[in-house]
């Protein structure tokens, strides 16, 4: 479960504070794919980044017992001046990942990047970037996978190993999902959350979500 | 019945390791282990990073040593003899070791915090862990430095002297610390206003040739010392020397003065750091 109580988020700017949410309670129910709906602007990736704890409210707070993923984008926190391996193993001992040479072999094994994990990421195409920070988040044990159009990287092939490795995540974990691709969504998630002006509102049913929010 | 349980054994084992197969186990760590991890490997990261061409790591220990060594030695060439009861080649290497010390400590904590902004993705961490890595790295490359220094005077046979190695070890950490302090009003303050790193290069500059490093307070007329004497990184140079050769001695600086200044700074930056660290990483 996770629990936001009372979040109020601003970006301050030149035309006075523009408020993304203003005093926001809600709680995201435990054991569902969740897929967070909304228009560009809305604030999807805000909410996301506060939840992952990337970014802070500005009054509030975040309460969950479960262990969340880091928001998986393209190539975060992959520094490019280091190799695949020694990133993996940053990101790995940040976590607190318990054998990192096993996590190493993991990410390896997902990732396909064979020799070239030992050369630095600036050599990498950006394909090869985000299967390295795709597969590095996959390869970690967390209770909810947070996912921002992730599923989108790579060629056909590693889409499709991505896609059923989230599939697979689905028994034993959860998954809460940013996309503009609708049947991406329906793959992956079984309820949604609509995020519209400010305020979340939780459908049990994503067909009846979509519904609405083509409506909108 | 022994069979079944080893059977039965051997099932659980294999489910376990069915479901280990993919995902790497995390452990729950405490916070204080956390810290320690995430310190850690932003500091192989920083060790990384400075190490990417061939001279490596290597690199920021020879670049300061072979300035101040240089600098000096042509300064206690030029003068030859003492000044104010220090051979001239010790009174430069002091000041150029603590100037270095503050200017080198300042400017790379300053821009700690956004060196690693896109790491604040990991809610583990925290513009903190960067700021005391970054610390940490500085610190252990003057070290070096100073040590490397230490070698060469003693292979060249230059006679080094130390009366009071306890208070050269504090005046150290005092410049340590207040720099470090300093680093961190900048960093966040350039969190808020961008311009603020513009202002800091203004203000930096002139500190290389107010600090002493080039001059003893005593070669200036008492009258103007109201005018240097604000400056905490002078006081250090010359409570430095005056610990290594008691003849120098301390006059017009304040062993209070710069405790003081360590203290307030400190808590100064803990303080603004305590309100400010979550909004400036989340503008």
């Amino acid at each position: 479960m996770i629990l936001l109580e009372n979040l109020t988020k601003y970006y301050p700017s030149t035309a006075g504070n523009q408020f993304v949410f203003e005093k926001l309670n809600f709680v995201f129910p435990q054991g569902r794919n969740i897929a967070i709906l909304g228009s560009n602007g809305a604030g999807k990736s805000t909410l996301f980044r506060i939840i992952a704890g990337s970014e802070y409210p500005n009054k509030g707070k975040v309460k969950t017992d479960l262990s969340v993923s880091w928001p998986v984008a393209l190539a975060t926190g992959i520094h490019p001046l280091m190799t695949g391996r020694e990133n993996t193993r940053f990101i790995g001992r940040v976590n607190g990942v318990a054998d990192l040479d096993d996590y190493e072999q993991k990410v390896i094994g997902f990732s396909e990047l064979g020799n070239k994990f030992d050369l630095p990421v600036r050599t990498y195409s950006s394909g090869m970037r985000s299967r390295l920070s795709f597969a590095c988040c996959i390869s970690i044990d967390f209770d909810v996978y947070l996912i921002d159009e992730a599923t989108s990287v790579g060629d056909l092939q590693f889409r499709k190993k991505a896609k059923q490795a989230l599939v697979d995540k689905k028994n034993s974990a959860n998954i809460i999902m940013v996309s503009h691709e609708l049947d991406e969504l329906k793959l992956f998630c079984d309820s949604a959350v609509i995020l519209h002006q400010g305020k979340l509102e939780f459908y049990d049913n994503l067909e009846h979500a979509i519904d609405i929010y083509k409506g909108l | 019945m022994q069979i079944k349980i080893m059977i039965k054994h051997q099932i659980v084992e294999c489910v376990r390791e069915l479901e280990c197969n993919n995902v790497a186990k995390v452990l729950s760590r405490n916070l204080s282990k956390i810290w320690l991890d995430v310190i850690y490997a932003i500091f192989l990261r920083e060790v990384k990073s400075n190490s990417s061409d061939k001279f490596g790591i290597a690199w920021s220990v020879i670049s300061p040593v072979a300035f101040i060594f240089m600098l000096s030695f042509l300064r206690g060439r030029m003068d030859g003899g003492d000044t104010h009861g220090i051979p001239t080649f010790f009174f430069m290497v002091y000041g150029m070791i603590l100037i270095q010390f503050f200017l080198g400590l300042v400017g790379s904590v300053s821009a700690a915090i956004k060196k690693h902004k896109p790491l604040y993705a990991f809610r583990q961490v925290q513009p903190i862990s960067s700021i005391l890595a970054i610390t940490l790295f500085e610190c252990l490359v003057k070290v070096f430095v100073i040590l490397v220094i230490g070698v060469m005077c003693f292979v060249l046979q230059f006679d080094i002297h130390i009366s009071d190695p306890l208070s050269l070890l504090f005046n150290l950490l005092k410049v340590a610390i207040f720099s470090m302090s300093i680093g961190v009003i900048f960093s966040l303050a350039a969190c808020y206003i961008p311009e603020i790193d513009k202002v800091k290069l203004l203000l930096l500059r002139p500190m290389f040739f107010l600090s002493g490093v080039f001059f003893s307070l005593q070669d200036i007329p008492q009258e103007y010392w109201p005018y240097l004497t604000w400056n905490p990184v002078l006081h250090a140079i010359e409570l430095t020397r005056y610990a290594v050769y008691t003849e120098y001695g301390n006059a017009g600086v304040s062993d209070l003065y710069l405790n003081v200044f360590t203290l307030t700074s400190l808590g100064v930056a803990l303080a603004c750091y305590h309100i400010s660290w979550k909004q400036a990483i989340s503008r």
